[in-house]
């Protein structure tokens, strides 16, 4: 026994090498077939102009294009679910957000187990796997954005107590969207979730979780007079800027971005509250019918690398999800990190949504 | 010469009504059957009225469309009310009349969004406009004005964009008054208003409805002077359906549409329908009536 066990050892400890050079050869004739395809199209809602340029370097070093289309994070994820029964779709990288994940079924994915090993990627945000078929490219983080000319850091609200004592000390001086964008229902969220015990658990939905939102509910209603519900993420930072607000929420990289481009003050500063508000990310992942699968895997080995990563960090303010990158450009310290809470999933997040839609935004 | 077949002309219709039946009916057959269960993107698809249920019995939902009836009702009579007066001005050609029709007719040629932004910056916190109210001191501090729960803004967008289609409907027909019967009119003894009620009106009603029907229409269904100007505590219809199509719920956005094309179709027949009441009688026999009764009346 001992010896057919020493046996197959040797012959597994020989065969490695061959492995190990039978995965670069399959790496290396992705990569020769990457190139023949010539293009891969890459379905990503947001940023589509700056991504344009930035992926102009993948071209420039492999010589295949980028083309991204312009469409919504819905439509993008309708396309890819409407075309599912086509032999060959349109898409061929499809990125999608972890809130979305509950809509993208893993098996009309491709599995990414042929991109060259890096430990450092990550197939996981806030607690939600990729399942080897999707890899994070952007880490993400509602807060609270603020004008450092109007409060000082140590006044900051961090708890939903504070956030109720400011709106009552500064009536309009806050002001956060419910559609149009995620950080106004993040903060929302936040609010109802720690008002609301375990509700916020799980994404079932029940009459019993639903009634836990009550007292949150109240709390906006009490309120109503003394924050401003505003259009979209987008109108809560430039009103911010204009100074019309003190307090808004934001994405961290939603911040950044419009901070380097200079559409927005670049002295506006951004926090995590103590009471947590929702981070996560988005994904990148193959459909399995995608038209240019070898050329899609090298894009995401691209995108992915610690390199492009750090780049993309200091760009947009986006989190690295590679633990390889530098995350120094980012707009929180990493200490602040520790407050990140995941999406709550569907279809109890939208039930609240209507929820406060009915009984909050419709009563103003 | 022998009339052709009714077939034959059918035949002969058909490349151009036909398609414009089948895009129409297709979209209207799809935006139906979605709200009823079917033609689900993922999960089974079958005969359900519980997306319906669920729509009318929340408040967002009739909300949405008592606003959108607001603002298309208002957005047509005040867009013809404001184009009326303009037409009769240009009427007749006087030294600068087609330039000023030109800067008239301009916002057509603007796009939607371009002009809602531009309002946005004018009326923003620390916009033009504020900047003037606290500089002359009728404000202390500039004031909140976007997005006014009244939707004062949004109307005001409405007519600047919709007036000058109103314009270009009304020019026509009222151009093609005779000058002697506004004359007769006048020496009869008629005044401004009587002879806007009494014969400009009525013979050019035609045009008033098709105005009236577009304008309200277009208004109805908006969703880019909404979600950038409109007030933030109601949706339109059209908002309200991407709202739900955002989330992946096609049923209930499908729902909302169809109930779109439904009050399209109903708001904008009970507009000209109404239209056409007003001014009840046909309208060259309204003004005969009216000049034989005044030229009798002179007489004796």
């Amino acid at each position: 026994m001992i010896k057919k066990l020493l046996i197959a050892s040797v012959l597994a400890l020989s065969a490695t090498p061959l492995l190990a050079e039978g995965h670069a050869t399959a790496w290396t004739d992705i990569e020769a077939q990457a190139k023949e395809e010539g293009e891969v199209t890459w379905f990503v809602w947001y940023f589509g102009d700056r991504f344009r340029e930035f992926t102009q370097q993948f071209t420039d070093e492999t010589g295949i294009t980028v083309t991204i289309p312009d469409g919504d994070h819905a439509s993008n994820i309708d396309k890819f679910l409407a075309e599912t029964n086509r032999d060959a779709g349109d898409i061929d990288v499809l990125a999608f957000g972890v809130d979305r994940v509950e809509s993208i079924p893993t098996d009309m994915l491709m599995m990414l187990d042929n991109l060259p090993e890096d430990e450092g990627r990550m197939t996981e945000i806030v607690g939600v796997d990729g399942s080897n078929t999707a890899l994070g490219y952007w880490g993400n983080q509602t807060g609270i954005a603020y004008d450092p000319t109007k409060i000082a850091q140590a006044d900051l609200p961090q708890s939903v107590e504070d956030f109720a004592a400011f709106w009552a000390a500064n009536p309009g001086k806050m002001g956060f969207n419910y559609e149009n964008g995620g950080s106004g229902p993040s903060f929302l969220h936040n609010i109802l979730r720690v008002m609301s015990d375990d509700a916020y658990a799980d994404g079932e939905l029940s009459d019993d979780k639903i009634a836990k939102t009550d007292d949150g509910i109240a709390l906006f209603n009490e309120y109503a007079a003394n924050y401003e519900i505003t259009a979209s993420n987008a109108d809560s930072l430039t009103r911010l800027s204009d100074g019309e607000f003190t307090l808004v929420p934001a994405w961290e990289d939603h911040m950044a971005g419009l901070q380097n481009s200079g559409e927005i003050r670049s002295d506006l500063a951004f926090y995590i509250p103590e009471m947590g508000m929702f981070g996560g990310g988005n994904f990148v992942a193959i459909p399995k019918n995608a038209p240019h699968p070898a050329a899609a895997q090298l894009f995401i080995a691209w995108l992915t690398s610690p390199e492009v990563q750090t780049e993309l960090n200091a760009l947009f303010g986006s989190m690295p999800m590679n633990t390889g990158s530098d995350d120094s450009a980012a707009l929180v310290p990493n200490s602040m990190r520790d407050r990140q809470m995941p999406w709550t999933q569907n279809p109890f997040r939208d039930a609240v949504l209507d929820r406060f839609i009915e009984d909050v935004v419709l009563e103003r | 010469m022998t009339r052709p077949s009714p077939w034959f002309i059918a035949v002969l219709l058909l490349p151009g009504i036909g398609l414009i039946a089948v895009f129409i009916g297709a979209v209207i057959y799809i935006a139906i059957a979605q709200s009823v269960g079917f033609y689900n993107l993922t999960g089974d698809s079958g005969f359900s009225m519980e997306f319906w249920e669920k729509l009318i019995g929340r408040k967002s939902y009739w909300t949405a469309v008592r606003y959108s009836l607001f603002i298309g009702f208002w957005a047509a009579v005040l867009s013809v009310a404001v184009a009326y007066p303009l037409a009769l001005w240009l009427r007749k050609p006087f030294k600068g009349s087609l330039t000023i029709s030109a800067i008239l007719k301009a916002p057509l040629m603007i796009h939607g969004i371009v002009a809602a932004f531009l309002f946005l910056n004018i009326i923003s916190y620390n916009g033009l406009v504020n900047q003037l109210l606290v500089w002359t001191g009728i404000f202390d501090d500039p004031r909140r004005l976007q997005n006014d729960s009244g939707a004062v803004g949004l109307l005001f967008l409405q007519v600047w964009k919709n007036m000058p289609f109103a314009l270009l409907l009304l020019t026509g027909a009222v151009q093609s008054i005779p000058q002697d019967t506004l004359n007769a009119a006048q020496d009869l003894g008629a005044g401004t208003v009587e002879r806007f009620r009494r014969i400009i009106a009525p013979l050019t009603v035609s045009a008033m409805q098709a105005a009236l029907i577009i304008v309200f229409i277009d208004a109805l269904a908006d969703f880019t002077f909404q979600t950038t100007v409109g007030p933030t505590n109601r949706q339109s219809l059209s908002q309200y359906m991407e709202f739900f199509r955002g989330r992946g719920r096609w049923n209930e956005a499908a729902g909302v549409g169809v109930t779109l094309m439904a009050l399209s179709l109903i708001g904008a027949v009970l507009m000209a329908l109404t239209a056409r009441l007003i001014f009840r009688e046909r309208p060259i026999a309204r003004v005969v009536t009216w000049y034989e009764t005044r030229r009798v009346e002179a007489q004796t």
